[in-house]
């Protein structure tokens, strides 16, 4: 190769895994924040599911009207959450 | 930049958000922001790719002769280390503005005692946290390759060190203390203060000169188009990526708090 | 119609020297704060003694002065600012204070005027006692007596943000580690400033130019950060 040429690239080859090191950690960084988020919002999901399904159980035994209209209330409330 | 900053006030919700129990409709917000996310993305990746493609190397050293390559005349040593700029600036300047809109959110909350701007400011300080964190990362890297060290107390290097330790100070904060409504006001008044650093820090260059940094502005003083269109792509991608997570997280962070009252209301 | 009962509302400055005087009472009682903060400055000294004592004494002592100088102040302040809020804690006293209609600032402006005092009199101390072991035999500049005013700026600093963070922590679990980890990164352009102005008054040379641009960076921290204070003051207390 010309040794201009060579002088010219001299840096580049080098420094490659520095470049490359840093795209991998932020990208890294970010897609670890992007895991906590997804695990976050998961755990909520499986949450209101639950609440739901106790309630469906509670709604369907119980006949007290005053507990049956607060239930009411609250699904409604999940649901809202749900379509969010 | 200005009309970006805009942009996402326009965006940001208004006051009316905060009761939304049993309120079925999605606001604006919450529905463009996954689009924005992906906007984000996309342009980031656009960015990424035209980085490494466009954008011409950048002139370092001088070399001992001329050769031609393509059709130019070349008489410096390309640098590829440059390669990291493109990301590392954007990002450093994405983290501000979060670190602005907290302080923001964490004013509206001193002056209104509304818990939801406790929340709002929570996440985006939470956000800035992760975007601090890559600029740590990319500068450490393009730090080591360029100045041949891990680590040395340059004051750019050392304002925003001593802003990353502030944020986790932040957190530590929030976790240590239980009773809500002190910590949303005592996370807010060290917020605000933690935001005293970041003129600091952004302006520490023009402040103390220093005989390492002027290395990093020779690309910002002349940059050609070519390095504009991929900076800007990663500027906007940054940008819109932040928002678009912090409007994710604060739409977890809201289901998560009508659950707890949920769960109070059926307990009792 | 005669006035039976004369009610006189104490102005503000009245209000600020009786809170000052009671902490400064206080101390002047129990000796608390100052003996524990003299006590620790020595030890740091001590602490001093045995990691330089590989070091030739001189020169090489000289250049890193300031940086140990504010190592001891910093660590010494932390100590005494855990305090201050400590006994108010104790009996409600805090609670009893919040009960007068005063202007919240105020409490902030007479607690760091005290922790402000406290700070500059074990620095009385403890400064000559760092030159009687560390410096006489060293080269020191004839610039040192101007050592005074990064001191001061940097106490007023160091007093003001630290009055505002100890009335966090107090409230916090494990106050004394988290007064550190807000207190050092948050006070720490001022420290770097103080540092180099510390260190060319010590060392000599041309000292001017550094030692002015780095008086006039304390002092602007210094104000910025004591008005942020005074105004957030009040959200932090009655919190």
């Amino acid at each position: 190769m010309d040794p201009i040429l060579e002088q010219i690239y001299a840096t580049i080859l080098p420094s490659a895994p520095y470049v490359i090191a840093a795209y991998a950690l932020m990208w890294g960084a970010l897609l670890v924040y992007v895991i906590y988020a997804t695990v976050r919002m998961k755990k909520v999901e499986s949450q209101i599911a639950v609440l739901q399904n106790t309630l469906d159980k509670a709604t369907s035994t119980k006949t007290n009207s005053d507990f049956a209209a607060q239930t009411q209330e609250v699904q409604d409330e999940s649901e809202s959450i749900k379509k969010k | 930049m200005a009309q970006t900053n805009k942009n996402r006030r326009g965006q940001m919700p208004s006051r009316g958000q905060t009761a939304s129990r049993g309120q079925t409709a999605l606001s604006t917000a919450d529905k463009i922001a996954p689009v924005i996310l992906v906007l984000g993305a996309i342009l980031s990746v656009l960015g990424f790719v035209l980085a490494f493609t466009i954008a011409p190397p950048v002139n370092g050293a001088r070399v001992d002769g001329i050769a031609i390559i393509g059709d130019q005349m070349v008489g410096n040593q390309m640098l590829f280390s440059q390669k990291i700029f493109y990301f590392h600036m954007p990002v450093a300047i994405t983290s501000f503005l979060a670190l602005g809109v907290a302080a923001f959110y964490e004013i509206r909350y001193l002056m209104t005692k509304d818990s939801d701007y406790d929340l709002k400011a929570h996440l985006a300080t939470e956000v800035s946290l992760v975007f601090v964190v890559m600029v740590m990362f990319s500068g450490e890297m393009w730090e080591r390759f360029e100045w041949g060290v891990w680590w040395t107390w340059d004051p750019r290097l050392t304002t925003y060190f001593i802003l990353m330790l502030l944020v986790i100070g932040y957190f530590v904060l929030r976790a240590a203390v239980d009773d809500p409504e002190k910590r949303a006001s005592y996370a807010s008044v060290f917020g605000i203060i933690t935001f005293i650093d970041v003129p600091i820090c952004f302006m520490i260059t023009r402040l103390v000169p220093s005989s390492v940094h002027p290395t990093i502005f020779r690309t910002d003083s002349g940059l050609s188009t070519e390095m504009m269109i991929p900076l800007m792509c990663a500027m906007f991608g940054m940008l819109f990526i932040s928002y678009g997570l912090f409007r994710w997280r604060l739409r977890t962070e809201r289901a998560q708090e009508e659950l707890d009252r949920m769960k109070q209301t059926l307990d009792e | 119609m005669a006035r039976s009962v004369q009610v006189k509302t104490p102005s503000t400055f009245t209000e600020y020297k009786i809170l000052l005087g009671k902490d400064l009472r206080r101390e002047f009682r129990t000796k608390e704060m100052l003996t524990s903060m003299g006590i620790y400055s020595i030890l740091v000294l001590v602490v001093y003694g045995a990691a330089l004592s590989q070091s030739s004494q001189g020169v090489d002592v000289l250049q890193m002065s300031g940086g140990l100088l504010w190592a001891l102040i910093v660590f010494t302040s932390l100590l005494g600012l855990n305090r201050s809020f400590e006994h108010e804690k104790e009996n409600g006293c805090l609670d009893g204070l919040l009960l007068v209609p005063m202007d919240r600032s105020v409490i902030f402006l007479a607690k760091a005027t005290s922790n402000l005092l406290f700070m500059l009199v074990v620095e009385v101390i403890a400064v000559p006692l760092y030159f009687f072991f560390f410096l006489t035999g060293a080269p020191v500049s004839d610039s040192w007596p101007l050592l005074v005013w990064p001191l001061i700026v940097g106490t007023i600093g160091m007093a003001g943000i630290g009055t505002l963070l100890s009335t966090i922590t107090v409230n916090t679990r494990g106050k004394d580690v988290m007064l550190a980890v807000l207190f050092i990164p948050l006070i720490f352009p001022l420290l770097y400033a103080c540092v180099s102005a510390a260190t060319v008054v010590l060392v000599g040379g041309d000292w001017q130019t550094t030692y002015l641009t780095s008086l006039a960076l304390a002092g602007g921290y210094d104000v910025i950060m004591l008005l942020l204070s005074w105004v957030l003051y009040g959200y932090v207390i009655s919190a």
